[in-house]
């Protein structure tokens, strides 16, 4: 509509031209649907007719009555309908599922390049699944490209038939198809849009009720307020449900309308036409109510358009943001691997170790995220490779980095598949010695199919501990010259610990790699050139203290 | 997967038994669908006996005229009625279904997260099959016979006709309806499959970020993307044959009719029938013709309504029969009791384990520290004495009583979370939630201890209606306070607290604690150091 949906806009504008020939044979095929039945409803009742009053006239006149060509007419059209229906939704879903399967990943790919800040805020909740919603709404929507062409031609058969039986009866039908499609959008837009949008509200209002009721579960039991509750959530519900009640109902009212039209329509189409020969009656008749059928169809199709423009308005939101432009900007090359942190007068280079401790809350992961432009980087707190980590390139920065957060997030797959996103190129061999170094490849071992084992949604067929090594080994496997921990040996018990770390110093040893960790624990600080306390102050100031230092190596 | 199959009926039967409780309202909703008929027919009789009389005169039309108006305003509110009717029964069968699921969900009977989606997409799923398709469904049987009958009434070889194309019609939906239904089921899996693959790609975005796989994630929802559009593309090929049989015989129907009217009223026919038409009762027969496709044609269009509808069963149906119905029996200590695990193991339906053989012994009176990482079980064995997670086996005692797999200790424990609920009402109201039966000084008493220094008359919303995350925390431990029970469980009581209000945070817990045996499941190590005992899970 305006230029805020210039992306998907242009991107469902490219998918028109792509499928431009497709489109083009729904068109055309929805017009001849139409313009068929129309034809064949007002000629059948034309046959009909001209057919008894020959009749009534004697042999003569049954003779001189041409009644092949129109009952070979009427069968082409049964015929030319059928035909015709196939070929618009045959290439019309075509059309819509081949746009679709562009711009899912398309859409992918726009989020992965989006601001940090919008791909944080998807990466959990509800907004996530709405997208998905929205992406098939989208398809109803290139679905229904051939609908106004259907309803166009229509129209235009209706009226050119009736035009035989005199300029009056055309001018009528022309009248009542207007009344109906505008009838129907103004009613879908006074009556029907609004109960929608209550819809929507209510079950906003009972979606948020549930969760923060079954959020507080425990709570409930402990008080014995369960039935409270099922009360509470269902007060919520009956809303909901007489909302979606009076919505069918207000979608209701336009039929009904159009049912009134179509009374009146036909009965002055009729009523017009009756100083024409009663064949051409007869067609006027029949073509009108074939015609402010497929008139009526268009508004039918038009009222679910509401939701489909909502969800093009959500998506197109997330595909006009800014793509981000900070690693495009940079002239300077990186040189090196050279983490400076100013504040704590920190200039390091692989194979140097640094431990971040700190209270929780004092910023300790925003501090790597942002290290790893895995965050947007504020004020000048690092700098990389000789740059100010504003201005060094997104993918370079990203490039020197291996990490394993607090919170691992696994994908839906295997093991494998898993530890594969870090190096799609590593052999088995390969993820078995991360494995290993991380201490779970008896457990992989254990589990039936093992590298192949398919763990379910974020990994939760493993304890937290268990998804925390794995995170650990998918790490491990990337090749980057620094590897960034957040609280590597959380939930472990001591001897566990021990042998973690003791495969982490295999692995930096191998790797030549450097050390970034956060760690409130003493064995893995103890392993660190430097420790730097971020409880003083916030992250990244001044008053960063440095803990204590040991001899590099 | 297997118990999945073994403990849920099949979809059909279980919607059936479902909506069976409201199949009086189901009824009157098919009723009005199949009465839609009754004005069809008088439509295409007004219309055809007004063109039969304008032969003669425009007088004798109009009373044919105005029937045949009248009848499609019937037919209008008629159909309004059948929505009417139908958005009550769906409304009626969803809140039966959905009020099971909330409250097995509130009794622990269901894992959360499946149970949160069941009774809301899952359930909004039956508002298409009880609302679109099983009204149609008996109409699309009823209907055509009601058209053909008043057919038949006109024209009994018309009603051959119609009849006889029925046959092929009906035999041909039935061979494509039961090839695609297989077909599209396998593609509902296939779109399933992608939708949550890209569902969880995006959730995943920053780890795929941090190892640098956009690109390479992009490519694989793209062939993700173009397997399911050649898959649907099949599905929908199959799926159009069949409804091309629908619109070839309705056609044909339409056409046959029009030549046989047409050919018996010039009196042509090459072969003798019984009947002589008039333009009447022809034109009535051919009007008539397409509705006796229309409902078999709506029923085909709502036919997804109940492949949804069944896809999303497995999820709203009862587990009841797996897990015994909880009841929580109101318990009470005299005095703090002693808390004794033994061998305990929570495994949950799912198969996860999320304490496996853990011993504790907990004197009376004491507070005991349970730390460990998110996913070790604090939360569990909380959880497992308010009868919230299955004690899959060993024993566990509190003073006298014994928990067994049966039973719990809810309704005879105080609890005090992160986010403790808030109901919509003062909070006086909320406090005494706790214990109804309680009388103002107890309730003002529970507030000052909990340090809630606010009017008690204040009035909250269900978002905590301005109170701040540290006087949420105390809302919930003056309902412990308030509570009679000396068992008191906290969930992380001190989570995202900063440091001024964790500290003072301390000092209501150990207020709370006194003369009760507490259990604290937490991160914190101001928390930890306020304990007797620290447990590592």
């Amino acid at each position: 509509m305006n230029s805020k949906n210039r992306t998907l806009r242009s991107l469902i504008g490219d998918q028109r031209r792509t499928q431009r020939a497709r489109l083009r044979l729904a068109a055309l095929a929805a017009a001849l649907v139409s313009g068929a039945s129309v034809m064949l409803l007002g000629l059948s009742g034309w046959f009909i007719t001209g057919a008894a009053l020959a009749g009534a006239g004697g042999l003569a006149v049954v003779q001189g009555f041409n009644y092949l060509l129109p009952a070979a007419t009427i069968r082409m059209l049964a015929i030319v309908r059928t035909g015709s229906r196939y070929a618009e939704r045959v290439s019309s879903h075509a059309a819509a599922l081949k746009a679709l399967a562009q711009l899912r990943p398309l859409l992918f790919a726009r989020l992965a390049a989006a601001p940090l800040r919008r791909t944080f805020s998807l990466s959990s909740g509800e907004a996530s699944a709405r997208m998905i919603q929205d992406v098939d709404a989208v398809q109803t929507l290139f679905v229904r490209l051939s609908g106004p062409w259907g309803a166009g031609a229509g129209t235009v058969a209706a009226v050119g038939l009736t035009l035989l039986a005199g300029p009056l009866p055309a001018l009528v039908l022309a009248g009542g198809i207007a009344v109906t499609a505008v009838g129907g959008l103004l009613i879908g837009r006074i009556v029907v849009d609004p109960a929608g949008r209550r819809v929507q509200i209510a079950m906003g209002l009972f979606k948020d009720r549930l969760s923060a009721l079954q959020a507080a579960a425990p709570e409930l039991r402990a008080y014995g307020l369960e039935t409270w509750a099922a009360d509470q959530v269902g007060t919520t519900a009956r809303t909901l449900d007489r909302r979606k009640r009076d919505d069918a109902v207000a979608g209701g009212w336009i039929p009904v309308f159009q049912a009134m039209v179509l009374a009146v329509t036909v009965t002055g189409v009729i009523m017009a036409s009756v100083t024409a020969p009663l064949p051409l009656v007869a067609l006027a008749a029949l073509a009108s109510v074939t015609g402010l059928e497929a008139a009526a169809a268009l508004t039918a199709g038009l009222r679910q358009n509401g939701a489909a423009q909502e969800a093009l308005q959500r998506l197109g939101e997330v595909l006009d943001d800014t793509v981000t432009t900070a690693g495009h900007r940079s002239a300077r090359a990186m040189i090196g691997d050279a983490v400076g942190l100013r504040s704590a007068g920190l200039d390091m280079a692989p194979p140097f170790r640094l431990g971040i401790v700190g209270p929780s809350g004092s910023g300790k992961t925003r501090l790597i995220e942002t290290l790893m432009s895995l965050r947007p980087a504020d004020d000048d707190v690092f700098s990389l490779g000789g740059l100010p980590l504003a201005l060094a390139d997104q993918h370079e920065v990203r490039a020197r980095f291996a990490y394993a957060s607090q919170d691992v997030r696994l994908l839906a797959g295997s093991i494998a598949d898993n530890l594969r996103l870090a190096d799609p190129k590593a052999t088995d061999a390969d993820l078995w010695g991360a494995l290993q170094d991380a201490c779970l490849a008896d457990r992989v071992r254990a589990l039936s199919g093992g590298l192949d084992a398919v763990l379910g949604e974020n990994g939760d067929r493993l304890s937290g501990g268990e998804r925390r090594r794995l995170g650990l080994a998918r790490a491990y496997l990337r090749d980057a010259p620094w590897l960034v921990l957040d609280e590597p040996t959380e939930g472990l018990d001591r001897e566990t610990e021990g042998r973690v770390l003791d495969g982490m110093v295999r692995r930096l040893l191998l790797r030549r790699q450097g050390l970034i960790m956060v760690s409130h624990r003493a064995a893995p600080t103890a392993l660190c050139d430097r420790v730097i306390d971020l409880s003083v102050g916030a992250a990244g100031e001044a008053a960063v203290e440095v803990l204590g230092v040991r001899v590099a190596a | 997967m297997t118990a999945d199959a073994l403990s849920t009926p099949p979809p059909g039967l279980w919607l059936k038994a479902a909506s069976r409780p409201y199949r009086r309202l189901m009824g009157l909703s098919a009723a009005l669908v199949v009465a839609d008929s009754i004005p069809a027919i008088g439509f295409a009789a007004g219309l055809g006996l007004a063109i039969g009389a304008l032969e003669r005169s425009v007088a004798e039309a109009l009373p044919w005229l105005v029937l045949a108006g009248a009848s499609l305003l019937a037919r209008g509110l008629l159909g309004q009625a059948a929505t009417l009717a139908s958005a009550k029964a769906a409304a009626a069968v969803k809140g039966e279904v959905r009020q099971g699921i909330v409250a097995d969900l509130f009794a622990g009977r269901r894992p959360a997260a499946a149970a949160l989606g069941a009774a809301t997409e899952a359930v909004e799923t039956l508002d298409g099959y009880v609302a679109r398709f099983a009204p149609v469904r008996m109409a699309a049987t009823i209907s055509p016979m009601l058209v053909i009958a008043a057919c038949a009434l006109a024209s009994p070889m018309v009603a051959g006709i119609l009849l006889l194309t029925l046959i092929p019609f009906a035999v041909g939906m039935a061979l494509a309806g039961g090839a695609a239904a297989a077909e599209s089921r396998r593609q509902f899996q296939a779109l399933n499959r992608l939708s949550g693959l890209f569902l969880d790609r995006i959730r995943a975005l920053p780890t795929l970020l941090s190892f640098q796989a956009e690109a390479r994630t992009t490519r694989e929802i793209a062939r993700a993307a173009d397997e399911l559009e050649n898959r649907t593309g099949r599905v929908l090929k199959v799926a159009f044959v069949s409804s091309a049989i629908l619109e070839f015989f309705s056609a044909l129907s339409v056409a046959l009719v029009a030549v046989y009217c047409g050919f018996n009223l010039l009196r042509i026919l090459p072969f003798p029938v019984p009947e002589t038409l008039d333009l009447g009762r022809a034109f009535f027969v051919l009007a008539l013709a397409p509705e006796v496709y229309a409902p078999m044609r709506r029923l085909a269009a709502g036919y997804h309504e109940k492949q949804a509808a069944e896809a999303a069963t497995p999820a709203m149906a009862s587990p009841e029969a797996v897990r015994p119905v909880i009841r929580p029996h109101a318990r009470k200590w005299s005095s703090a009791p002693d808390l004794d695990f033994r061998s305990v193991t929570i495994r949950y339906d799912d198969g996860t384990t999320a304490l496996a053989d853990f011993d504790l012994h907990v004197p009376a009176g004491s507070i005991v520290a349970l730390v460990g990482a998110s996913g070790s079980g604090k939360s569990s064995l909380l959880h497992l004495l308010l009868g919230l997670a299955p004690l899959s086996a060993g024993t566990v005692r509190i003073g006298a009583l014994n928990l067994t797999h049966l039973d719990s200790f809810a309704g005879a424990v105080g609890w005090a979370s992160q986010s403790p609920i808030v109901a919509p009402g003062t909070l006086f109201d909320n406090i005494a939630l706790a214990r109804p039966a309680a009388t103002a000084t107890e309730v003002q008493t529970a507030a000052a201890q909990a340090g809630l220094h606010l009017g008690l008359e204040r009035i909250l919303d269900e978002r905590g209606g301005g109170l701040s995350g540290g006087e949420r925390r105390r809302l919930g431990l003056a309902r412990a306070m308030l509570s009679p029970s000396p068992l008191l469980l906290l969930d992380e009581p001190t989570a995202n607290l900063d440091l001024a209000a964790e500290i003072a945070m301390l000092a209501v817990i150990r207020t709370a604690a006194k003369g009760r045996t507490t259990l604290i499941a937490t991160h914190s190590e101001a928390v930890i150091a306020l304990a007797d005992h620290v447990v590592r899970l």
